[in-house]
């Protein structure tokens, strides 16, 4: 038992599995009517832009940064698609090729100068949240459609209600299965090649570990460092892609909120904040087990949507000070081994 | 030592100036500002910042962060509420957000000084804990039409167009500063968020001070709370959202690093003053509200790339100095020293 204990704690993928599979559980055995795959996959959904930007803000912690502006980007690609289409007459695709360049120019300019100014990750993506959402504002102001109503109509729903064109990121279906899930796990699979399959992926974490050995080791930290941001600020333009043919509406201010939830993600996923230690799986399983506790909980216990917040913090809480209280004695015989 | 201190000094003075040259800007565009109620009106309406910053600085010189302070802001203010919706006196209401906030703080404290949970991580979590159980408290309506004297307090002046609150906000500030700088105590904080390693081997208990820090950081946003509940006069669920990360921009503005062990009390006071006037200014300068974020947004980045580049350069001229000076003692031994 006890060692059971113990390799669960060692590989922490498997506890979050673990826990993951219990609130399946659980739930399924509070209500039959969460098992439906349907309202299941519609859950994920509604939390996908957490998911997505989580996978790509995972490769920045794992380098010892934080990214803390890319909400603010999600609501500038949406306002940017829907004046560019809207207001400019453009090709709704061109618009989205525009908007994820601009992201990703964002992503260059914060990178740049975490990487190159040694300035604070925190500090600089924090001023960055700022300002990009300031910028988001001021591009809806160009707009004929006023701020808070939000610019819709998005192409193009056909007669007998099927989705194609642009609404078909948000809506449509590929064999069933919502075509956000299906992008989703595209890039799932992207992640887990680009950082446990390629030598940028080992230059990720040894830059965590340790940048200056990194650095004398003939690694381009730098740049490494930069085209993190700019991955997670793409990330984010495609979070707010399709969240935009989602909710059929453009808003500068989509997707503000997600900061805090996007790092607990990361987090719970067992990427630590000092950088070099981490995993795709992890961040997975980790943002599945919020969503679905979000989704389970008013479902089966009827706790209020509003409510929220305090279970999920409690078991962050929880799970950190388990983790580091089972983990202390464990982790740093584990390590003793590891070098001998 | 007398270089140390002159750093400090610049440290703040920067700030200073920054705010100076900001209100002369904002006269230049309109003459109208630049009379002594509109300037007085800035640092009023800055008292919750200003509170709120002052608190989190403690955190931040230890080296760590807490970002919970907006949902501790938030519960205190929610409680504030209802005592006076209750008909409490003012010394319960101010009692109660004193320990919430001081209990919410010890929490922090503890989870990340003694069982060493990384800050963000661990007050990410108490952040989503303190705004459920705002929801809990308040079943997530509005407290509103809390009568009594509590709202009239918010707009009593003391002299000279300054604000009770903010005289008292300032009178704080003051208090920290001198403990920072005067006390034993009080230069712990700075010590431990230098090197925490070395503070310990002289003896320097870096679990109590980190402790005290959170305590104090919590304590401060509780009065942030009363203040909010005081000036505003209803607590939304949402109340303080946000608020931590204009409070971290207040003392990345008033030149307290993050990484520790750098800063001190009245650049975080100024750093607040100059974060929540922007939206002023910019109506001053005629500029609509809605460059509000830009602004802030360019003006944080720039500082702190301004200061990281000031920063490295001082540090790279140090090394060569002392580089230098190694290399002039050993050159007489005949390169014996390798």
């Amino acid at each position: 038992m006890k060692n059971l204990l113990k390799k669960v704690f060692k590989h922490w993928e498997v506890f979050l599995l673990v826990f993951l599979v219990l609130e399946f559980v659980v739930f399924g055995a509070a209500n039959p009517k969460f098992l439906r795959p349907k309202s299941i996959m519609n859950s994920i959904v509604n939390y996908i832009s957490v998911c997505i930007i989580s996978l790509f803000v995972t490769l920045v912690m794992i380098t010892g940064g934080i990214d803390i502006q890319a909400p603010s980007i999600i609501g500038l690609t949406s306002i940017i698609i829907g004046v560019l289409w809207s207001d400019a007459g453009m090709n709704i695709w061109l618009a989205v090729v525009i908007s994820v360049l601009v992201a990703a120019l964002c992503g260059l300019l914060s990178g740049f100068f975490i990487a190159y100014c040694g300035v604070q990750p925190m500090v600089v993506t924090l001023g960055g949240s700022f300002l990009y959402s300031g910028l988001a504002l001021l591009v809806s102001g160009m707009s004929a459609t006023p701020a808070y109503k939000g610019i819709s109509g998005f192409p193009a729903k056909t007669a007998d209600g099927a989705f194609v064109g642009f609404r078909f990121l948000g809506k449509g279906e590929i064999f069933g299965i919502p075509t956000q899930i299906v992008i989703y796990l595209l890039l799932i699979v992207l992640c887990m090649w680009i950082l446990h399959r390629t030598k940028y992926g080992e230059r990720l974490y040894l830059i965590g570990v340790n940048p200056q050995a990194a650095e004398y080791s003939g690694i381009n930290t730098r740049a490494t460092i930069m085209s993190t941001y700019v991955l997670s600020a793409v990330s984010a333009a495609l979070a707010g892609t399709l969240l935009t043919a989602n909710v059929n509406s453009a808003k500068y201010n989509l997707g503000s909120g997600y900061t805090l939830a996007i790092i607990t993600a990361v987090v719970l996923g067992g990427t630590l904040n000092t950088g070099g230690k981490g995993s795709i799986l992890g961040t997975v399983l980790a943002s599945l087990i919020i969503c679905i506790l979000r989704y389970g909980l008013p479902l089966c216990f009827g706790v209020s949507t509003q409510n929220l917040d305090l279970p999920v913090g409690i078991i962050l809480v929880l799970v950190v000070l388990g983790r580091e209280i089972a983990g202390q004695g464990m982790l740093s015989k584990w390590f003793r081994r590891r070098k001998s | 030592m007398n270089k140390v201190k002159s750093l400090f000094r610049a440290r703040w003075m920067s700030s200073l100036i920054f705010l100076i040259l900001l209100f002369l800007i904002t006269g230049i565009a309109d003459p109208a500002f630049l009379n002594y109620s509109s300037i007085i009106s800035c640092f009023n309406t800055a008292t919750m910042y200003t509170l709120l910053a002052v608190g989190i600085a403690f955190v931040i010189m230890t080296g760590e962060i807490d970002v919970s302070i907006g949902s501790t802001l938030g519960l205190t203010a929610a409680m504030t509420g209802l005592i006076a919706q209750q008909g409490g006196s003012v010394v319960k209401m101010l009692l109660v957000c004193v320990v919430v906030g001081a209990f919410i703080g010890l929490c922090n404290g503890v989870g990340v000084a003694y069982f060493g949970v990384p800050s963000l991580i661990f007050t990410l979590g108490t952040n989503s804990v303190v705004r459920g159980l705002i929801y809990i408290l308040t079943d997530g309506r509005t407290v509103e039409n809390f009568g009594g004297a509590i709202s009239s307090y918010g707009n009593k002046t003391l002299f000279a167009g300054i604000t009770v609150y903010y005289a008292i906000a300032v009178a704080l500030v003051a208090i920290s500063h001198l403990v920072l700088t005067k006390t034993r105590k009080g230069k712990y904080f700075i010590a431990v968020g230098d090197n925490a390693g070395g503070a310990n081997l002289v003896g320097i208990s870096v679990l109590g001070t980190k402790i005290l820090a959170y305590v104090l950081c919590g304590l401060f946003a509780g009065l942030g709370g009363f203040v909010f509940a005081s000036k505003y006069g209803q607590v939304m669920t949402v109340a303080g959202n946000g608020y931590e990360m204009t409070a971290i921009a207040a003392c990345v503005l008033g030149g307290i690093s993050l990484s520790g062990g750098l800063g001190n009390m009245v650049g975080a006071a100024l750093g607040a003053v100059i974060m929540s006037s922007i939206s002023r200014l910019l109506v001053f300068i005629g500029l609509p509200s809605t460059y509000d974020n830009t602004i802030t947004g360019i003006m944080l980045i720039v500082i702190v790339v301004v200061d990281a580049l000031a920063q490295r350069r001082s540090v790279e001229m140090a090394r060569r100095k002392r580089l230098l000076s190694r290399t002039a003692e050993h050159t007489p031994e005949g390169g014996a020293a390798k």
